[in-house]
């Protein structure tokens, strides 16, 4: 076991060598942070909508508008790639269940406002709200 | 360390990737987010890399994802699996001699972000909708973790391997 600094090409990296570990994790860290800072910035920021798009393959499959939505309902759809039930519900929207092995899809819960959007990657399904304004942002 | 021995060490360190890979997609994730998990399978392709070579850790890799995809997953997983594990690999290996061996676990968190980064590429092409890139965020900042914690665990299990002198 060598954990010397005498490595031959070391002295290519040396911004990467003379950094002190604890310099290295704060960096770390702090990109860490910051990344985490982004994402639910844009979480909370996003308008609230009321048209869930969903997407099959990358074509609309469905457009709902959410606010007529009366009673709960589901939908089932059923491709080549596998089956999701859709329950549609006033103002949310969320993938009750699904075939696919992973279900991050159901746990990713209801979609009420604009943004992050729902996906099903093994069936290639993605559910989006759009928002109805983007005043929020100007 | 050649010959049969050598053949005999690639092999165990397939199969212990392979379980690893299967177990590991049997614990549902912690994040409701495509494409966070602890890649754990990627501490194997880190000591393959470094006990044996470059091309046999690759060769490793690449038992690991076909038969992972055979065991544990569907076409679909195979896909993400083996393009983000594919750019995860190039990265240990150009980064293999441009960092010190006390410094394996930060080639780990490049070769995470690396994988994600891959991982997210592939989604967005298969899927078509690049609103998913608001996930990328979510991934730098997992790639950053789980590979900080596989790299650790990647470099006191190179260093305990080669105590033993195979």
């Amino acid at each position: 076991m060598s954990g010397s600094i005498d490595n031959k090409h070391a002295l290519n990296y040396n911004v990467l060598m003379k950094m002190s570990t604890r310099k290295l994790i704060l960096i770390l860290a702090a990109a860490t942070v910051i990344c985490l800072a982004v994402y639910f910035a844009y979480v909370l920021l996003a308008p609230k909508g009321a048209t869930a798009v969903i997407y099959i393959d990358g074509e609309e499959y469905k457009r709902i508008d959410l606010s007529t939505a009366g009673k709960p309902y589901e939908i089932t759809i059923e491709t080549e790639f596998g089956s999701n039930t859709v329950l549609v519900e006033p103002g949310a929207i969320s993938v009750s269940s699904a075939d696919c092995p992973d279900k991050i899809c159901v746990h990713q819960g209801r979609l009420t406002h604009a943004g992050v959007p729902i996906i099903c990657m093994p069936h290639r399904i993605v559910i989006q709200i759009e928002g109805d304004k983007v005043d929020a942002w100007s | 360390m050649r010959g049969v021995k050598r053949l005999a060490l690639m092999a165990v360190l397939t199969a212990a990737a392979l379980i690893i890979f299967t177990i590991e997609a049997q614990i549902p994730s912690l994040v409701p987010v495509p494409g966070v998990k602890l890649g754990l399978a990627n501490i194997i392709t880190l000591v393959a890399v470094y006990l044996l070579s470059r091309k046999e850790a690759g060769l490793i890799l690449l038992m690991r994802i076909i038969l992972g995809a055979v065991f544990a997953g569907s076409p679909s997983t195979f896909l993400f699996s083996s393009f983000g594990g594919l750019l995860a690999w190039i990265v240990m290996c150009f980064l293999k001699d441009r960092i010190v061996e006390s410094r394996i676990w930060l080639i780990s968190v490049f070769s995470a972000l690396a994988h994600n980064l891959g991982q997210i590429i592939v989604c967005v092409l298969v899927v078509k909708t690049p609103g998913i890139f608001i996930y990328l965020p979510v991934l730098i900042a997992s790639g950053i973790i789980t590979g900080s914690f596989t790299g650790f665990a990647a470099m006191y299990l190179i260093r305990a391997i080669r105590k033993i002198k195979l």
